[in-house]
Order: C-alpha cells, then sequence, then structure tokens
C-alpha cells in the first residue's frame, strides 16, 4: 500500500501545449505587432522558450526573427530600461 | 523585381517639415532607382525602446515598395549617410512581381489617400487612375531606370 501513494504523486499530469499560432492560422507573425510579440519576451525583455511558451520549431523560429526584427528597430527593449522590481 | 518594405526612424526630434522631407527625399530615391513606392505609412511619433542617437522619441515610416537590388542598395546607402535616420530596415515580402497587380495597388492606394493627398504618392497614382492599360502596358518594359526617368 505505502507503494501506491508514491507512483501516484510521480505520475503527474503534464498538459500539453499546442503551438497557438498553428492552431489558429490567421495569427501573424510580424516584427511589426508589438503587443503580439510581448507576449514572448520575458519581463526583463528576453525571449521565452519554446518549452515554456509552447510553440512549435517553425513558429518558435519565426517569433524569434521577428522579436530580433522589433528590437533593432528599438520597438522593444533588448533590455528594459527600469526592470519592474 | 521584388517587392520590399522598409522601415526608417527619423530623429523624433526634429519638426515635422523635416520629417516630410526625409519621407520626400527617400521616396524619390526608391523611385529614381527602379523600384515603385506602392505606398509610404505613416505611424507616428513613438517612444523608442532605448536611447538611440541620444533621443528617445523617433518617427517611423513604412514603405512598402517594389524595386532591383540596386534600389536597396542606393536606398540604405542614403539611410546611412542621412544624419536624420536613427534606425532603418529593409525586409524582402516576395521574390515576384506581378507588374498588373503592383498598378492596380498603387491606384487603390492612390485613391484612398485622395482625400488628404500625398505629394509623392500622387505621381503614379494619377498616371494608374487615368491610363490603367496604357500604364500597365508600358510599365513591363519599363524595369530599367533610364525609362522610370522618362515618365517622371
Amino acid at each position: 500500500m505505502p507503494v501506491m501513494p508514491r507512483r501516484k504523486r510521480k505520475q503527474f499530469y503534464v498538459r500539453r501545449k499546442v503551438c497557438r499560432f498553428c492552431v489558429d492560422s490567421g495569427l501573424a507573425i510580424d516584427y511589426k505587432d508589438i503587443n503580439t510579440l510581448r507576449q514572448f519576451v520575458t519581463e526583463r525583455g528576453k525571449i521565452i522558450p519554446r518549452r515554456i511558451s509552447g510553440n512549435c520549431a517553425r513558429h518558435q523560429r519565426r517569433v524569434t526573427r521577428a522579436i530580433k526584427q522589433a528590437r533593432l528597430l528599438a520597438l522593444i527593449p533588448y533590455v528594459p530600461a527600469q526592470p519592474p522590481a | 523585381m521584388k517587392r520590399y518594405e522598409s522601415v526608417w526612424v527619423v530623429n523624433g526630434d526634429l519638426p515635422d517639415e523635416e520629417v516630410k522631407a526625409v519621407s520626400d527625399k527617400f521616396s524619390r530615391i526608391i523611385s529614381s532607382h527602379g523600384g515603385m513606392v506602392v505606398g509610404l505609412e505613416e505611424w507616428g511619433r513613438r517612444k523608442l525602446a532605448f536611447k538611440v542617437k541620444g533621443t528617445i522619441r523617433g518617427f517611423y515610416v513604412l514603405a512598402d515598395f517594389a524595386g532591383v537590388p540596386g534600389t536597396i542598395k542606393e536606398l540604405e546607402r542614403n539611410y546611412r549617410i542621412d544624419d536624420r535616420i536613427i534606425r532603418y530596415q529593409t525586409l524582402k515580402k516576395s521574390d515576384k512581381v506581378n507588374l498588373e497587380a503592383l498598378q492596380e495597388e498603387i491606384a487603390a492606394r492612390a485613391k484612398k489617400a485622395a482625400p488628404a493627398p500625398e505629394p509623392e504618392a500622387a505621381p503614379p497614382g494619377e498616371e494608374a487612375v487615368s491610363l490603367p492599360e496604357e500604364a500597365a502596358a508600358q510599365e513591363i518594359p519599363a524595369e530599367a531606370p533610364p525609362s522610370q526617368g522618362k515618365e517622371d
């Protein structure tokens, strides 16, 4: 009996994240769309990894590229001036 | 010809006339080096995400145009020379351009902009509106800069 609960604890539930760009083909990835891009950077301005954002490889690459393009034009920061505490 | 879009950021501390002059200058550079401007989109003055060349404000302009590699080369060379430009980025949108569709698009844009006429959009727009077939026919061999100049 003591074995059962331990096993149960081990198999925790992982919700499979799906790439939201794959789900909704109407969503475009564009360096001009800052509000969407902001969802994929941390407060520190870092790009959120695929493992966390749930993007597929293809769309993650595009998001990454768009973020970098937006940074170059000073649309989004490389590093926020005053990071939120 | 390929379809490009180019964003340039003008120093936001400059007066409006200066910003306008920059837009005119660069759209002229595009059209005089084998390109065709489809439209300019002004995003207006925005706060930059960080300081660039000592300023925190920038005036963004997006140019949608078709051109040849030489167009881009000349455009970017001038971006680098002009002190008023603090950032720029040119991206290729597509490799092939249908000239007739392009003419139509320019005409449509010009029509939309008619109530508030834009000087740089007017010359190609007028032509396309008044004689669409003829203009399209002329444009097909007119990819080279010399014939572009003749139109002007």
